[in-house]
């Protein structure tokens, strides 16, 4: 599972960079369409607790997403790695 | 179903400012109706007037917006009438402590079988920041501009002295805490009180030297603490330092409760 961010729903209070335990969220930089700076995603991947949700078949910590007020953190699906076949030419 | 079911998504995202820990609140409640497995035809949110009571109106059951400080009489009424059905009341704290503080000391003197979660945001946030019951010692708004010299409200200690049973008070930042707590809540039969404390960076904020969002939550995490820990200092002679929150289950009890289908 992967940690997402809707940034129509967010209003930007920093509040998950606070309490993410391996500071994935960080505060951003831009302002978006609606004039909020959304907090940016510094590489989901390292949160352990998003890719063992699955295999637990629980949340295992999820205070992002139960912190934020706004609603606009979830986590989506992610596909299968599929092994890409490289022709390498000499 | 999820909790994301729960939500009426065309109204989302909620009016509520950037920060205001009454979205947390809802997170936690959502949660734990969720981890109780009620249905939403058999749910119903009571709400009186304020901020947290704007967050029935986010949730896809049935819902009644109603009175200023008068949900909790509607919620007896519609538990009288219906026991059938579950009902949980969020309040503010202008809207249980100040205006409604009669119908919530009877309330829990009947102990009727709804859980009450009261999002104390310590000030009146809708209408300017006026100082609430529950300003606590000190706290600058537009009507105490010189700090409350008022003592606050405690919740926790009213409902537990009239008959609730069970009281507990968390804030916006021990989410799983909370969750916890408000499942207990519902899981018991009778009056159960939620007290959680909320950040408004808004009204409270602003005027309490909490530029940031961040910082009225760190204030919250580094200036609670446990009830049973309160009590181990006190048995050695320690002194609980006055500014401290205390949180955790206050009161579980078995009294009769009126209401509940024998």
């Amino acid at each position: 599972m992967r940690l997402q961010i809707d940034e129509r729903r967010c209003k930007g209070c920093n509040l998950c960079t606070l309490v993410c335990p391996y500071r994935i969220f960080k505060p951003g930089k831009r302002a978006n369409l609606r004039g909020v700076i959304v907090p940016e995603l510094d590489r989901p991947e390292r949160c352990a607790n998003c890719r063992l949700r699955d295999l637990y078949g629980r949340t295992l910590c999820g205070m992002c997403q139960m912190i934020c007020p706004d609603q606009a953190i979830s986590w989506v699906k992610e596909e299968e790695h599929v092994p890409k076949k490289v022709a390498i030419e000499y | 179903m999820s909790e994301e079911e729960w939500l009426r998504q065309d109204r989302l995202p909620h009016i509520f400012c950037a920060g205001c820990g009454n979205g947390t609140v809802i997170n936690c409640t959502l949660s734990a109706v969720e981890q109780i497995g009620w249905k939403k035809q058999d749910t119903i949110f009571v709400s009186g007037i304020g901020c947290s009571s704007r967050a029935p109106g986010y949730i896809s059951t049935d819902s009644l917006h109603t009175t200023h400080g008068r949900a909790l009489a509607f919620a007896t009424g519609i538990k009288l009438a219906n026991p059938g059905l579950n009902v949980v009341v969020f309040t503010g704290d202008g809207d249980l402590a100040a205006i409604g503080g009669n119908h919530f000391i009877h309330a829990c003197r009947r102990n009727i079988d709804i859980t009450v979660v009261c999002m104390n945001n310590m000030i009146y946030g809708m209408t300017g920041g006026q100082g609430s019951p529950t300003t606590p010692l000190g706290g600058l708004s537009t009507t105490t501009p010189y700090g409350s010299k008022e003592p606050a409200f405690d919740l926790c200690g009213l409902a537990s002295a009239a008959g609730a049973n069970y009281v507990a008070r968390w804030t916006s930042y021990h989410v799983r805490e909370l969750t916890r707590s408000i499942l207990t809540g519902l899981e018991t039969p009778g009056f159960s009180f939620i007290e959680s404390l909320v950040q408004c960076p808004t009204n409270y904020g602003r005027r309490n030297r909490f530029k940031q969002v961040t910082d009225q939550i760190e204030y919250f995490r580094s200036h609670t603490i446990l009830v049973e820990k309160a009590v181990r200092m006190k048995e050695k002679g320690e002194e609980v330092p006055a500014d401290m929150i205390l949180s955790g289950e206050f009161v579980r009890r078995n009294r009769p409760a009126l209401g509940v289908r024998p």
